[in-house]
């Protein structure tokens, strides 16, 4: 009896399961085309499971342990299954192997089981929650038709009525198991994850997101950059089939495990977005539908409710954000949601599964940018401005050097090459970022670092612009302060702005006319002082006695992985560091990126207010930063009643008033710039 | 208007832009006014817009108007005039050939003269009457248009004017949306030629960039010496604002409403 | 009758003297200020406080401290200053010089002087064939300084045609005008409402280009009119130099205002009456707009709310009662007490308030640079050290619940007095 049911279940589900395939494929190939070396990403698809997710994985060793034990024993257990049951070749160690390997997906089984007991709020329910029992059925199932095909029972046990019976319950066990484990993997349950997931592994949209890790780079975070000379081209993403297929085959990969909501600083600040929710919707407008049928923390919103599910829906050619005409303002994804997310990729840095939420986001907000004109709050105002005055603030060009007449700043114009190019950002608008630069100029000085500025040549990096979608802006800024930097001649550039860092850094590379490219490393001021430091350039007096705690700014530490710098400098300080409880790359956003203080998107509380709260509970009285952004958001916050207000520092403030400035510093004049520089340390 | 036109065919709304001038920076731009003019119409129901610009296309200029094709429009009639030319005459021929119900103009333009006299000429010429510095046009009806015009401090008039008219609208009128790219880079050109006419008093005056207008300087007429004496001895105002620490509330709301009263703005 | 002065020794001697009999007489009779103050020998001032006040119709004694009503009962023996400015009159003008001052609530503006001040420039310059200046006033005025603003001619055209906006009335009135005596000059303000549209509407009806937005006017022989103007053009940015023209629209500070002589200001009529028009623009009148609700980038007298409020209904009634439009800063609205549209400062709306007054508000930096353009900032504050204090005109230290309070009260008396003075 089982010999016959056995394989017909496992057949068809095999066959149900290629056509389910074949519709999901079909589903995924409706987004745009996207270049994908196929054999190479199949092939290296085992290396980077293996490695690279399972390095995220392994930050929870239990449930990576459990995914192991689970995962590896389903994989096994269905291939042997196939060969043992399917094809009936029981032989030697086969039957053997097979209970193995269904025991260890039940002994994994059992971990989800008590996971899903009491599951934190980030985990989603509805069909999830039945996955531990699926995974059992399916594991007991094999282990106990198994046992006769290794003569464990004798294989005449299902002969006679009762025998029937157990049959056919056992054959309905196994039935479920692989309905859910086997045929549920490509029509839509939660097993969706381990197919959609294998192939984003394969055909993921940054492959070099894993070779770099191998060679000791960083994951590639820059964003992609949209082809505007294409006219045919859709600006954004408007509707889902404008994802690239293989973004769309990442949000099916989804494992709605909400490590993403988890860390989303937009989440817990209450403003409507939760990036797991967001990728869920994102699969519902892939396959047209409507979001009822989520089961995971909705939206939150200002008021005391969430917003309730069931009321977006979506279509792969209708828009995902309801354009300003509809009445009720209902597509797939309301604006406020693209628009509150801080671009901080504390989201991606934590997916197990490689999904890039940043990327869709940008994508959605170009379109509502570059095609709707709807970027919210003052978000058109500062766009308007970078056009017209290259800064955001609207302040006149001409004035980049105002803050700095007494500095008597060298002009590459002038000089026309230096050592270090130093780039100031918009923060020389700022009159508490230009302490920060003072501080910094200081610093360089005292090292004697031969440097020059751009002055009023200088533009907005185009960071802001990116990130709210005006992409034509940035690459118009990029593409004009690439001609500038590409007249100078200078070892390397040095930033006190992450943003402007990152954009430097990593994402100009694509706007160098044909035949050229940049050829001069980015440093950011504390990775630049440390190395200083410690060449011995720089000296310094030692003995703050301060207890203070660094906050490492997103498009620093998880954009660019420098984590180490800072803390050496202030180790070389020799003052205390406390650190938060989310530090490195789990650090906390400031709220201040991807222009989310532009378009303020209301919540129930304010990012910063939170992120100032985990400096608080380190007692430190001071903290540490190393960005203008941070700066300004953690200097706006207003602290509790009865609480001393925390003093915030940029790094390079710290260094300078630790200069040490015995006259050690003047035995080895490098040049001229010199005795002025103990000049202005001494004043 | 004839009682028996029940359906109100859709008003036709014709509004003149022209290209702007950053102050800062001196960059081609959506000129801010008009660009409020283009909102006012576009927040009208059931009118058909067209922009209309008379003046020369560059590449500085082709990139400020596709501002206004930004805001989502198709098209923009362009009448090529030549640097320096008086655009009246071709203005007013179109208008008079196309006859909208309601013309929107800024008040001033951005660039050249900037005398803000073209709404006015164009009134004179076709026949039609003029209203200034409009905020907002609350209705259409049966051909006369009820406006809502800016007064200072925020306060508003409300007129009736009988259409076809021409209006220009102040600052106070709705912030222009934002001016999408992909809009602005579909949009068309309608190019017409118009007539030239050469504006030779313009072309026979000196410009240059405006200079700093000298502050004007307190003069003393004083009767006796004593009081010029006084004022040339008084200590120069400025150097930080006048700081009133401990006094009683109400000597503080005493000085806070004296400053009130200087300033005029008590009612 | 000559208008100088004339200095009686004796006259001043019995005013020093408090013992004199005639003492208060004389003082009353001298006028120059308070009758209960005088200058001392030594430049001092001097008081009396037995001779203040007056007595009033009822008998009892008043004291009017604003000085105002200082000596009622002395009647006429005290010449008003102004009379004592020479008198120029103009018999026989050689020509005119036409002016339609603004007169923004019913009186003459500072630019509307300056104007004047401008049109005598132009009247005056020939010492041989002097023009008068003629007021164009239309509607209702409370203005009593004509004269000493210098005008020479007076043409008041109260109608109810030309009251309110009826710009085409106006229009047709300044055209009688231009009929019946051709002035050689026509001066406007190049105001927002008012002169700026009259004046071009004027100069297109008459066939005239006006130069616009004159700032500077100086004589050239050379030129049509022998004179030559500077002008601003494209939003400011530019001088243009040209002829001045016979309709000139003039911005502020055009000229200086007259100061030192007195004219005629003699009424003057159009020789037929003001023509009826069917205007095609009907004024409904003005619009009750809610001075709170006044958008913040408009508004000209704001009242803002910051951390340091603890009475918010007192807040609120305090901008009602001072016609204030209500700002707040960030953490106002974070806290929500206050709307969203209400946030000032650099995440906000930039406001360029003439008066703002900060209660409360520590002044972060993105706030401070979204009131930079405001004229004159009032600080309340608790706190004497914070950035709002530096930056502000008039800081007073102290709760803002009871100042706030306190200017309201002071407010509402002041609004009553008013009333029962009129």
């Amino acid at each position: 009896m089982l010999d016959i049911l056995l394989p017909t279940l496992i057949f068809a589900a095999l066959a149900l399961a290629a056509l389910g395939a074949w519709r999901r494929v079909r589903l995924w190939r409706r987004g745009r085309a996207s270049k994908v070396a196929f054999l190479r990403g199949l092939a290296a698809m085992p290396r980077r499971y293996l490695v690279d997710l399972h390095h995220v994985v392994a930050r929870d060793k239990v449930m990576a342990n459990t995914h192991v034990a689970t995962a590896g024993g389903f994989v096994a257990a269905l291939g042997l299954a196939v060969i043992v049951h399917g094809l009936g070749l029981a032989e030697g160690m086969l039957g053997w192997l097979l209970l193995a390997a269904s025991a260890t997906m039940f002994a994994g089984s059992l971990f989800v089981v008590r996971r899903r007991r009491n599951p934190p709020a980030r985990l989603s329910k509805g069909p999830w929650m039945r996955l531990p029992k699926s995974l059992m059925a399916f594991s007991l199932g094999i282990f106990v038709v198994t046992l006769p095909a290794v003569g464990v029972l004798p294989s005449g046990f299902s002969q006679g009525v009762g025998g029937w019976l157990v049959a056919l319950l056992l054959a309905g066990v196994v039935a479920w198991g692989l309905a859910e484990l086997v045929v549920g993997m490509t029509w839509g349950g939660p097993m969706k994850h381990a197919f959609a997931g294998a192939l984003h592994l394969a055909f993921h949209r940054r492959p070099e997101r894993f070779a770099d890790t191998q060679h000791g780079g960083y994951p590639s975070t820059g964003l992609k950059a949209l082809d505007l000379d294409d006219t045919e081209a859709p600006l954004g993403v408007g509707q889902p089939t404008d994802f690239t297929w293989n973004q769309l085959l990442g949000f099916d990969a989804c494992v709605q495990c909400g490590r993403c909501e988890a860390v989303c600083p937009a989440f817990a600040a209450g403003q409507p977005l939760n990036p797991k929710k967001l990728i869920q919707d994102m699969v519902v407008g892939m396959a047209g539908g409507s979001d009822a049928g989520y089961a995971g923390s909705p939206y939150p919103s200002q008021g005391l409710e969430d917003r309730p599910v069931g009321e977006h829906q979506g279509s792969p050619h209708g828009p995902i954000v309801a354009p300003a005409s509809t009445k009720d303002g209902k597509a797939l994804v309301d604006a406020e949601t693209l628009w509150s997310c801080t671009t901080c990729r504390a989201c991606v840095e934590e997916c197990p599964m490689m999904i890039e939420h940043v990327d869709a986001i940008v994508d959605m907000r170009r379109h509502l940018t570059l095609e709707d004109g709807a970027t919210p709050g003052k978000g058109a105002e500062v766009i308007d401005n970078l056009i017209a005055t290259d800064n955001p603030g609207g302040f006149d060009p001409g004035g980049r050097l105002n803050w700095a007449a007494d500095l008597e700043l060298p002009l590459m114009a002038d000089v026309e090459r230096a050592e270090v190019l130093l780039w100031l950002g918009d923060g020389v608008f700022d009159m508490r970022n230009q302490r920060t630069l003072r501080a910094l100029v200081k610093v360089l000085r005292a090292a004697g670092v031969d440097f020059a500025v751009l002055g009023n040549e200088e533009r907005d990096s185009g960071d802001v612009a990116r990130r709210l979608g005006d992409e034509a802006t940035f690459q118009s800024l990029a593409r004009r302060n690439i001609a500038t930097l590409s007249q100078y001649r200078f070892e390397c550039i040095v930033t006190c702005d992450p943003h402007s860092f990152h954009v430097l850094k990593n994402e100009y590379g694509a706007f160098y006319p044909p035949g050229q490219e940049s050829s001069y490393p980015v440093w950011h001021h504390s990775t630049f002082i440390n190395q200083l430091i410690e060449s011995g350039r720089l000296r310094l007096a030692p003995g703050q006695a301060s207890r203070v705690t660094y906050h490492d700014p997103c498009y620093l530490g998880r954009y660019n992985g420098e984590y180490e710098a800072p803390r050496a400098v202030l180790k070389a300080l020799g003052v205390e560091l406390v650190e938060m409880q989310r530090s490195g790359y789990r650090s906390r956003c400031c709220g201040g990126g991807g222009g989310a203080p532009i378009t303020d998107v209301p919540g129930k509380q304010r990012i910063p207010d939170m992120r100032m709260g985990d400096v608080r509970e380190t007692q430190a009285e001071q903290v540490v930063v190393g960005c203008p952004q941070c700066t300004a958001m953690f200097e706006g916050v207003v602290p509790p009643t009865g609480d001393e207000e925390v003093a915030v520092k940029d790094i390079a403030e710290m260094v300078a008033v630790a200069l040490d400035t015995t006259p050690a510093a003047t035995l080895a004049p490098r040049d001229a710039s010199t005795p002025q520089a103990t000049e202005e340390v001494m004043s | 208007m004839q009682p028996e036109v029940t359906t109100m065919p859709a008003l036709e709304v014709t509004v003149l832009v022209s290209v702007g001038r950053h102050p800062l920076t001196g960059r081609a731009r959506r000129a801010d006014q008009d660009a409020r003019g283009v909102e006012l119409a576009r927040s009208l129901t059931d009118a058909e817009v067209r922009l209309l610009h008379a003046g020369e296309r560059d590449v500085s200029s082709d990139a400020a108007l596709r501002g206004y094709l930004g805001m989502g429009f198709t098209e923009l009639s362009l009448l090529e005039q030549p640097e320096g030319a008086d655009v009246l005459p071709a203005l007013a021929e179109i208008l008079d050939e196309t006859s909208p119900q309601l013309v929107i103009t800024g008040e001033r333009a951005e660039r050249g003269e900037g005398s803000g006299l073209l709404p006015y000429l164009l009134a004179e010429r076709l026949g039609w009457p003029l209203v200034s510095g409009l905020a907002a046009v609350e209705s259409v009806e049966d051909g006369v248009a009820t406006l809502l015009q800016a007064l200072p401090r925020g306060q508003r008039r409300r007129l009736k004017v009988r259409l076809p008219a021409i209006v220009t609208v102040d600052n106070a009128a709705p912030t222009p949306r934002q001016s999408a790219y992909g809009p602005a880079r579909r949009g068309t050109f309608e190019t017409t030629a118009g007539p030239v006419s050469d504006d030779e008093e313009w072309a026979a005056w000196q410009v240059q960039p405006a200079r700093q207008r000298p502050k004007r300087l307190k003069i003393v007429k004083a009767a006796s010496a004593r009081d010029r004496f006084k004022a040339a001895a008084a200590k120069a105002e400025g150097g930080g604002g006048q700081v009133l620490t401990d006094v009683t509330p109400e000597q503080g709301a005493e000085a806070i409403l004296t400053l009130l009263r200087e300033e005029d703005v008590l009612r | 009758m000559s208008d100088l002065p004339r200095r009686d020794p004796r006259q001043e001697w019995i005013a020093r003297n408090r013992l004199h009999p005639r003492h208060a007489e004389v003082l009353l009779a001298a006028g120059q200020g308070a009758a209960s103050e005088w200058q001392g020998p030594n430049g001092l001032v001097r008081r009396n406080p037995h001779a203040i006040g007056f007595v009033g119709p009822n008998g009892v004694k008043r004291i009017d401290r604003s000085g105002t009503q200082q000596g009622a009962g002395g009647g006429g023996a005290t010449t008003p200053a102004a009379e004592r400015k020479p008198l120029v009159e103009i018999e026989a003008p050689a020509f005119l010089v036409a002016v339609v001052p603004d007169m923004a609530g019913g009186r003459l503006s500072g630019h509307d002087r300056d104007l004047l001040g401008l049109a005598r420039q132009l009247a005056d310059a020939d010492p041989v064939a002097r023009g008068a200046v003629v007021a164009v006033i239309f509607g209702p005025h409370k203005e009593t300084s004509f004269a000493e603003a210098g005008v020479d001619r007076l043409l008041h055209l109260d109608s109810p045609d030309v009251a309110g906006y009826a710009p085409e009335a106006r229009l047709g009135a300044l055209t009688l005008v231009e009929e019946a005596w051709a002035p050689r000059h026509w001066l406007l303000p190049d105001s927002k409402l008012g002169g700026g549209e009259l004046g071009r509407r004027l100069a297109v009806r008459l066939g005239e280009r006006p130069a616009t937005s004159v700032w500077q006017v100086a004589a050239d022989t050379e030129a049509v009119m022998g004179w030559q103007c500077t002008a601003r053009g494209a939003a400011g940015s530019l001088d243009i130099r040209r002829p001045l023209s016979r309709v000139a629209l003039a911005l502020a500070e055009c000229a200086e205002p007259v100061s030192e002589t007195r004219h005629a200001a003699a009424e003057l009529a159009l020789p037929q009456p003001l023509p009826s028009t069917l205007s095609r623009i009907q004024d409904l009148g003005q619009v009750s707009v809610d001075p709170s609700g006044v958008a913040l980038s408009e508004a000209e007298f704001i009242l803002s709310a910051g951390n340091g409020v603890k009475d918010w209904p007192g807040f609120h009634h305090a901008a009602e009662v001072l016609g204030a439009t209500e700002g707040a800063s960030r953490v106002a609205v974070d806290d929500g007490f206050m709307a969203r549209d209400r946030q000032v400062g650099a995440t906000g709306t930039w406001v360029t308030a003439r008066v703002y007054v900060a209660v409360g508000i520590s002044g972060a930096i993105q706030h401070l640079q979204g009131i930079q353009t405001c004229d004159k900032v009032v600080a309340i504050n608790m706190d004497p050290g914070c950035d709002m204090i530096k930056r502000a005109d008039l800081a007073v230290i102290g709760d803002a619940t009871q100042i706030l309070e306190a200017l309201v009260t002071l407010v509402a008396q002041a609004r009553e007095e008013k009333r029962d003075a009129a």
